[in-house]
């Protein structure tokens, strides 16, 4: 210890010329803050800030030039044995070495910034609020990694050893290894576990410096070739079991099965088919959202990027999910389908936007920015049209069939209906709907009917494609929700929230049945097998959510079931499934998923 | 108390495929001067480093004073004074400042010495070490060295770019005295009369071998040049070796290295070799004749 100190003070004293350049680096603010032409500021505030930019540059730079030479110039220009002559342990001699390094970076940095940080005044903190900690905390640590690094390469590249070839092997390893090690997590929106990897596998790295660099003065002594190897054996050594264990670590993070997911549990389903998405967290992984793509027929898991369950699309005929795998920047459009076990590649790229799917998901339609809509063949892994929509607020976007995509697009003065066609490639607007207020629309199987939400309870019958009203539903019943059912009837529920009513009509709008439902503070409409319409919603009377089998042959609720949360359907396409509903996926107790079927009333866990 | 101060065995170092020291072996005794020469590349420095605990042979043992050199470094300095071959000290650090660096660091300093020897010197206590010429700095280092009454004196080619009279100073001055109070000394050097005088031992290094490792009185006694008046000249070399054989004016001249006088005078009365002259000679001569008859062959 006391020959640490011994050192320490004779490194202070060589490098004393580096007091005086920050004193002068001090000064310096207070002669900009006096010069003429800089007065849009007050002086005070000139040097508050001209001290922060020279004091993180002088640090910084200091860092780098101290770091590449305290123990690299003294090996290569053979002055180490003056220490080593003497009776000074390796320990001494690195310690004593390392903290002078380090104290004369802070030290400057405080030589610089303190007298402008006492002239500022109020000035400092006007300027730079209660962020400077940490802004200062950062700079110093940046710049005392910036030392440690510069280190590491002045004795690398100062030993002249071939050995720096495998240096550099072990260093693009490493950053490999801990890319590899972050992807999975950033797939899991793992903020907090990816921070809290990287400070530690920082750390951890500086720290193989450190005793590193004790090591390699323990082992090279004057030797500046066996120096290097020597640092090399521990520093690589050190990342490797630090890597390995965060490698355990991230395999242990990522390795949660459906089954473990316990909070903030969420999932999308298909229409009808067996696909569902699951995403959520389990304990003891801190933030790590994992999410699986689910085939409840087989009970295959597939894992996928948590960031993608929210962009999984399913096919109306229920046979495909599609899902996003981000590689790099863009995101590739993976499909899978009900018995195959690997997905189709799509080779259609993605980058920001949303996408549709045609029935059976031989096309794919991409709205990426700015507002251009296109039409790929799947199979043929091509474009076969693209056109710049006109901006809106709000799209919703089908395929009418495999070659014409519509959209609607709602602009400020109402709702603009356009078709892509891929034969013609062509765009046109087949209709505009006045309105004031934002428009949800609901097309019936075939496209041709629609039923559209307008403005404060509003419920309309219209053409499809043209959007001429064809009769008026509903107004001022306080509407909570509509839709086609699948023989093309149409079904929605008003009222208030103490006594809500489903009403059953027609495919042209002619009522046929009401069926009061109770209270129900909100509700939504999940699908039809064609004798039950399956609702969720949350029961009033007893403040729960709950799926509810409402049968409307003979006008009641057939069954009713408990639920944690509602598992939504996965797409915008607001079409009425083509298979009938068998299944509906829920999130029970304890984040497990389950089905239930309504016709019976049976239930299944699938996680 | 181990009466050997240095004792090295099976001493291997190399660089990459380079041998810089082979299988080499010596003892020094207490209180003895030990000469190590050899030409520049012989492995010397590499020795001396290992001596010093400043390189870890490949293989072999270096003990200073019964103890490990490597593992205990740090207090075997203590009791070692050391100049290296290129005075390493910062070039920026005044000499007063080097003095009280290294007094920080030992058990005993003495500060009063240092002074006097560097007034000897004259080389102020102000200079900064890199203004400093050559034997200026090794005359510095050598003052720290001796500061600490050291038990072993490690000089690794003390002399070089000193001028004559601080060479003669130094050995003369310096390094009798020290010899004279029992100081063990090791030292390398090219200056072979300068260290003839009072040297106990020497040894001779090439190619990274030791080859010769004798006492100065022995080797001096069995090395004996002889000049022959006629040639050529017929020597039974089962009586006595020729290291050297060559023309030397109109006879002959030979370097023998297992001279006695009973050998010489048997030879001379069983072989028909005529007037012979038999002179000594000088280490440096010895040195001459076993490096230049291992290089060159004889001739």
């Amino acid at each position: 210890m006391k020959n640490a100190l011994v050192i320490a003070a004779r490194e202070f004293e060589e490098k004393r010329f580096v007091a005086y350049a920050a004193v002068a680096f001090a000064i310096l603010p207070f002669i900009i803050g006096i010069l003429p032409g800089i007065n849009n500021r007050s002086p005070r505030e000139v040097i508050a800030i001209a001290a922060v930019v020279l004091g993180t540059g002088f640090t910084l730079g200091l860092a780098v030039i101290t770091g590449a030479s305290f123990i690299g110039r003294d090996l290569s220009d053979g002055r180490m044995s003056f220490y080593f002559s003497r009776p000074a342990g390796s320990f001494s001699i690195w310690f004593g070495k390392l903290t002078a390094g380090i104290l004369m970076i802070v030290g400057c940095f405080g030589f610089i910034v303190v007298p402008a940080r006492l002239a500022a005044g109020d000035h400092w903190k006007k300027l730079f609020s209660t962020t400077l900690t940490w802004w200062t905390a950062y700079i110093l640590a940046i710049a005392v990694g910036l030392f440690l690094i510069a280190h590491v390469i002045g004795t690398f590249a100062r030993s002249r050893s071939p050995l720096i070839a495998l240096d550099f092997i072990a260093a693009v390893i490493c950053g490999v290894s801990v890319r590899y090690l972050l992807v999975p997590l950033m797939a899991g929106e793992a903020f907090v576990i990816i921070d809290w990897l990287s400070s530690a596998l920082a750390i951890s790295a500086a720290l193989a410096v450190i005793c590193g660099g004790a090591w390699q003065l323990e082992r090279g002594r004057t030797d500046r070739r066996r120096s290097h190897l020597a640092l090399s054996q521990f520093l690589w050594g050190a990342m490797a079991v630090v890597l390995l264990i965060a490698a355990a670590y991230v395999a242990w993070v990522v390795s949660e099965k459906p089954g473990d997911l316990t909070a903030n549990v969420q999932a999308t389903r298909s229409t009808s088919g067996p696909f569902a998405v699951l995403t959520g967290m389990s304990k003891g992984r801190a933030d790590y959202r994992a999410a699986f793509l689910i085939n409840a027929d087989d009970g295959s898991v597939t894992r996928i990027d948590s960031w993608a369950a929210w962009t999984t699309r399913y096919t109306r005929d229920g046979r495909s999910a599609v899902v996003l795998r981000r590689a790099d920047n863009v995101a590739n459009i993976m499909i899978y389908t009900q018995g195959k076990t690997e997905p189709i590649d799509t080779g259609l790229t993605m980058t920001a936007g949303d996408y549709v799917l045609s029935d059976d998901a031989t096309r794919i339609a991409t709205i990426s920015r700015p507002m251009t809509l296109s039409i790929y063949d799947v199979a043929q892994k091509r474009s076969l049209a693209s056109a710049r929509l006109p901006d809106a607020t709000f799209v919703q976007t089908f395929f009418v069939t495999n070659d014409i995509v519509r959209a609607y697009l709602n602009v400020p003065n109402g709702m603009k209906i356009m078709e892509l066609d891929a034969r013609t490639r062509g765009l046109r607007e087949t209709g505009f709907v006045p309105s004031g207020n934002a428009i949800f629309i609901y097309p019936d199987s075939s496209s041709m009917h629609m039923l559209m939400k307008t403005g404060p309870g509003g419920l309309t019958l219209n053409d499809a494609r043209t959007g001429t009203p064809l009769r008026t539903l509903a107004t001022g019943t306080q509407l909570k929700t509509a839709r086609y059912l699948r023989d093309g009837r149409i079904a929605f529920v008003d009222g208030p929230n103490s006594a809500t009513v489903l009403h059953i009509l027609a495919t042209d709008g002619t009522p046929q049945r009401d069926i009061p439902l109770g209270g129900k503070t909100w509700i939504t409409i999940v699908g039809d097998d064609g004798t039950r319409i399956v609702l969720n919603d949350v029961d009033a009377p007893l403040g729960k959510r709950m799926l509810e089998a409402v049968n409307i042959d003979h006008g009641i609720i057939e069954r009713r079931e408990p639920i944690v949360d509602w598992v939504p359907s996965g797409a915008m396409d607001t079409r009425p499934a083509i298979q009938p509903l068998r299944e509906v996926f829920y999130v029970g107790a304890n984040g497990h998923m389950t089905t239930w079927n309504p016709a019976t009333g049976a239930k299944r866990a699938i996680t | 108390m181990s009466d050997t101060a240095i004792r090295i065995s099976n001493l291997h170092v190399r660089y990459g495929r380079m041998v810089a020291v082979e299988d080499a072996a010596l003892n020094v005794s207490r209180g003895a001067v030990y000469a190590l020469v050899g030409r520049n590349g012989a492995g010397k420095s590499s020795l001396v480093r290992c001596l010093l605990g400043q390189q870890k042979p490949q293989r072999g043992d270096v003990a200073l004073f019964g103890e490990d050199a490597w593992s205990r470094r740090k207090s075997l300095m203590q009791r070692i004074g050391v100049v290296t071959e290129d005075a390493d000290a910062p070039p920026e650090m005044s000499v007063g400042a080097i003095a009280r660096f290294c007094s920080r660091l030992y058990d005993k300093w003495d500060q009063d010495s240092v002074e006097a020897r560097l007034r000897t010197f004259g080389v102020p206590l102000t200079s900064r070490f890199g203004s400093l010429s050559k034997g200026q700095k090794k005359q510095v280092s050598l003052a720290m060295a001796l500061a600490i009454s050291p038990e072993l004196l490690v000089l690794d080619d003390p002399t070089l770019g000193l001028d004559v009279v601080a060479r003669k100073s130094l050995f003369e001055e310096v390094i009798g005295d020290l010899a004279d109070r029992g100081t063990t000394i090791f030292i390398t050097t090219h200056d072979l009369a300068g260290v003839e005088t009072f040297a106990d031992r020497v040894g001779m290094m090439e190619h990274g071998r030791i080859v010769l490792d004798e006492d100065v009185d022995a080797l001096k006694s069995r090395f004996r040049r002889i000049r022959f008046a006629a040639q050529p000249v017929a020597i039974d070399t089962a009586v006595l070796r020729p290291t050297v054989m060559r023309s030397w004016g109109g006879g002959a001249e030979a370097i023998v290295s297992n001279y006695d006088d009973v050998s010489f005078e048997r030879m001379r009365s069983t072989s028909n070799i005529g007037a012979a002259e038999v002179e000594a000679m000088s280490l440096e001569e010895i040195f001459i004749a076993i490096a230049g008859g291992k290089a060159g062959g004889n001739s």
